[in-house]
């Protein structure tokens, strides 16, 4: 790797949210990935703003709809189906 | 992220499909549709009303889909143009939003000062471990509502900035900026709720339990 593909830990502070949102090209996923890989300052930033997004969506994931809502759509839509077209 | 189709396969030589049914693209949305109009309304009952209008909405204008396009980022703009049409007569009213920013790496922050990143634990796992998804749910429900729709489409569906900026219809710029904001502000609305509730107290080293 030449010295261009490094990137400095500000370079790869930058890139955090555009990872986090899985934007970032292959290539610049590919420096960040070799930066983190020598830097455990970088890497722990990572990893904790990773993990916490995972936590996020997992507890989000664990909030069931109530029972009753599936019922109450299925019998809109049959009214509507039923009813003559608009 | 949305839209991303598997390997190109042989012609298929049986007659064409018929293109899935309102039903078949709608019914695995329900639980995301329903999480998402909890972060946006007042509680579970509204939320239900919510979902349940969008999705009325959405059958009556089915015509309007085209087959094989992004029917979630159909879906949602629907439901966030249902709940901004019910909400109309509450825009009206000048609302002044403390826009509180965040700095970046908040959470990451804090929880150094607690010490947390001394130990063998992840310091992220062990703050939100003790937080619920009720708390979650709060703190995004706490959001002003352009930050809150951006954050709450990404945490739920993982939606490209592309497919958010059709949703919620401004740039992708735009899209990109609340969405990284938004973040920031939800790991202080967190923080704070963590405080609130005493889980701070009990993440504090002299509190922890020997």
């Amino acid at each position: 790797m030449s010295a261009t593909d490094l990137l400095t830990c500000e370079e790869t502070f930058r890139r955090l949210d555009l990872y986090l949102d899985r934007a970032l090209s292959h290539e610049e996923k590919r420096q960040v990935e070799a930066h983190l890989e020598t830097c455990a300052a970088c890497a722990a930033e990572y990893r904790f703003e990773s993990t916490w997004l995972e936590e996020v969506r997992s507890k989000l994931q664990r909030i069931e709809a109530t029972p009753t809502l599936r019922e109450r759509i299925a019998a809109s839509l049959a009214g509507v189906a039923d009813a003559p077209r608009e | 992220m949305a839209g991303v189709s598997g390997p190109e396969s042989a012609p298929d030589p049986r007659p064409a499909a018929a293109p899935p049914s309102f039903e078949e693209l709608f019914l695995p949305l329900v639980d995301n549709a329903f999480r998402l109009a909890l972060s946006l309304v007042r509680n579970a009952s509204e939320a239900e009303d919510l979902v349940q209008e969008a999705a009325l909405a959405a059958y009556r204008s089915f015509a309007s889909f085209t087959p094989g396009t992004n029917f979630k980022a159909w879906f949602y703009r629907i439901l966030i143009n249902r709940h901004y049409y019910r909400y109309r007569r509450e825009r009206g009213r000048p609302v002044a939003v403390e826009l509180e920013e965040a700095p970046e790496l908040y959470l990451f922050n804090r929880t150094a000062e607690l010490g947390l990143h001394r130990g063998d634990g992840d310091p992220a796992e062990l703050l939100m471990r003790k937080m619920t998804s009720d708390h979650v749910r709060r703190a995004i429900a706490s959001l002003p509502r352009d930050f809150r729709i951006p954050v709450g489409l990404f945490f739920l569906e993982e939606l490209s900035y592309e497919a958010i900026a059709t949703v919620v219809g401004c740039p992708v710029g735009t899209v990109r900026s609340r969405l990284h904001r938004g973040r920031r502000m939800l790991q202080k609305a967190l923080w704070k709720i963590a405080e609130e509730t005493g889980i701070v107290r009990q993440l504090t080293p002299e509190e922890a339990p020997a």
